[in-house]
């Protein structure tokens, strides 16, 4: 299927880019929180609100590497006992799983949606800086679409691999 | 249906979701999501939590210490630190009876105080030293084994991910978790290298010696793994200090370690693309987990159980000590087939009000540091047990051509070890507090 195929292909690119954008977001915010620790120690004061510049941070890097680790089908499953099944069953249920994932992303896509809407509405600002909340809310929405549809294709081309890595 | 019916039904239905292949996360969010629904009778309160629910998790300041000391760890494996943690250990270790393979379990403590993930280490120490054992022509099994049972190392030795995150779940103070798990983490790598040291004294022909280097290049290839140290100090020793907060900490490793990577020509826009990616990656499904885990708990709070199971236990009369066995034994048992993090995400919950109420003759906040450890310890082992264990699969993947059989043969004495090492910190919770006792 060329236009699946195709579809594949530039998903992938735009997790790839998303993914490369958290990256540079996570680095920043290490490289503003190391600023902010050196001038402290030197006296000049932390960096204003650098707590919250860390957190809206962390919230888009996080929404930004969700698609990418879906499409290197990175997230944790127990496939001890499938691997067992013939091949097909094995697949199938291997279908499965990216589909409930795809389902709990667009649900959870539809919710942030929402919750944007709310922040822009009401104009919800961080404590110290008063800087608005809803950016973060928008990476939520973009990751979190990215990662409902790359599911969704991991769903319509399984493949038997063992289970990637868990953290630590 | 009472709470306790609901929450035992909703395990049992989320464990067989995670066997179908089911992923981690989504089993348990969505179990935490209908269990709710149950007991509230309507969907609406979870499904209003949602809309702010994933981006206020996402966005927590003590979370966000975990992406930060992950990128640390990558760009430390970018960095040219393994190489030189090896070759001082082999300078040192090298021609001993079993040698190679001593020092790479040293060179995993080594990396393990940069690195906060056992993979990692695993796979960093592994690219380095499972050449140069197979080089001297160590056994198979005896070259993978040490190596998969060092990658433990990496998350033993702090900082540590898993730590971080019980220390979160339990609010207990990051820095005193980790000064409890450095006495463990080091007396892990001496059981390793006792492990080696009779393995090569039964089986000669599996481990030879190099040859002996003499002490000028000794020192000089020690002195090479200064960076480790000095990061390492700053890091742990900043925190301590109260000079910054564990994130900030994480935060001045990664760039610390970025810095020097960059300095040894390690770390290049290629390499740093790679990090990024596989930094985010793990981030990525760390938080996924722990945001079907916060669905989970949510459920599991409005149930009560946690509290009723705890209440009953005390109730029983059972020996604390019994309790605890059967926590720690469950935890060997989901090992063999789960990942760590998911496992402590799923049983902190539970278990951590059950430990409380118990009596082991200690503080609130020393029986809870104590049981840290040994939870971080016996999940770990999880990730050296076979049929699944990651780190076996790792190091497999390094070195093909070697049976994935051999390789459970390789780590047996090893996970022996680790077992010898659980039941010694059980019987003397000195050993994990002596040092938090001593530092604060």
């Amino acid at each position: 299927m060329p236009v699946l195929d195709r579809i594949g292909r530039i998903l992938a690119a735009v997790a790839w880019l998303l993914a490369i954008l958290g990256g540079v977001v996570l680095t920043a915010m290490a490289l503003l929180t190391v600023t902010s620790v050196i001038r402290r120690e030197l006296g000049f004061g932390a960096i204003l609100g650098d707590v919250e510049l860390v957190e809206l941070g962390a919230a888009t890097a996080v929404f930004c590497f969700l698609p990418w680790c879906q499409l290197q089908r990175g997230h944790v499953t127990v496939d001890i006992l499938v691997q067992r099944f013939p091949e097909r069953l094995h697949l199938l249920l291997t279908s499965i799983g990216h589909l409930t994932l795809a389902t709990v992303g667009a649900v959870i896509t539809y919710r942030v949606w929402l919750g944007l809407g709310e922040k822009l509405r009401y104009g919800d600002q961080t404590f110290i800086l008063g800087a608005p909340i809803w950016p973060g809310y928008v990476a939520g929405v973009v990751g979190g679409l990215l990662f409902t549809l790359i599911a969704l294709q991991s769903a319509l081309t399984p493949r038997q691999q063992p289970s990637p890595g868990a953290a630590e | 249906m009472s709470g306790l019916e609901l929450t035992i039904a909703a395990f049992i239905l989320m464990l067989v979701a995670i066997f179908l292949r089911v992923p981690i996360a989504v089993a348990m969010g969505v179990t935490g999501f209908v269990g709710s629904w149950i007991v509230r009778g309507q969907p609406t309160a979870v499904l209003s939590q949602l809309k702010t629910l994933p981006y206020d998790t996402f966005s927590s300041y003590s979370l966000s210490i975990v992406p930060l000391f992950l990128l640390m760890g990558q760009f430390a494996t970018k960095s040219g630190m393994s190489q030189a943690l090896f070759r001082a250990a082999a300078d040192w270790l090298g021609h001993r009876k079993g040698g190679v393979a001593l020092a790479a379990v040293g060179a995993c403590a080594g990396f393990g105080a940069v690195c906060g993930s056992s993979l990692a280490t695993a796979s960093t120490m592994g690219q380095v030293a499972l050449p140069e054992m197979r080089r001297y022509g160590y056994s198979n099994a005896l070259a993978t084994g040490a190596l998969a049972a060092g990658g433990t190392l990496g998350i033993l030795i702090p900082p540590s991910i898993i730590l971080i995150i019980y220390a979160i779940l339990t609010e207990q103070n990051v820095i005193k978790m980790f000064a409890a798990a450095m006495i463990p983490g080091l007396l892990a790598m001496l059981g390793y290298m006792l492990v080696v040291a009779l393995y090569a004294r039964i089986r000669p022909d599996a481990a030879v010696t190099a040859p002996r280097v003499p002490y000028g290049e000794r020192f000089l290839s020690l002195a090479g793994t200064w960076p480790v140290l000095a990061i390492f100090l700053v890091v742990i020793g900043g925190i301590y200090l109260g000079k910054f907060t564990p994130t900030e900490g994480a935060a001045v490793g990664a760039v610390a370690t970025g810095l020097y990577g960059i300095w040894t020509g390690g770390l290049n826009l290629t390499t740093f693309v790679d990090c990024v990616l596989s930094a985010g990656q793990t981030t990525a499904m760390i938080f996924l987990i722990i945001l079907g885990a916060t669905v989970f708990n949510s459920f599991l709070g409005t149930t009560r159980t946690p509290q009723a199971l705890a209440d009953w236990v005390a109730g029983t009369g059972f020996a604390p000590m019994t309790i605890l066995t059967i926590m720690l034994l469950t935890y060997l048992v989901f090992g063999c087939v789960m990942d760590s993090l998911s496992m402590i995400l799923l049983t902190i919950p539970i278990f951590f009000p059950i430990i409380e109420v118990l009596d082991f003759g200690m503080t609130p906040e020393e029986t809870a540091i104590w049981f840290g450890i040994l939870a971080l310890i016996v999940v770990e082992v999880g990730l050296i047990t076979p049929p699944v264990g990651m780190n076996l699969f790792i190091i497999h993947s390094m070195a093909r051509d070697v049976p994935i059989t051999a390789t459970y043969r390789g780590v047996a004495p090893f996970v022996a070890s680790d077992l010898i090492r659980v039941v010694l910190l059980v019987s003397f919770p000195a050993i994990s507090l002596a040092l938090v006792r001593w530092l604060f």
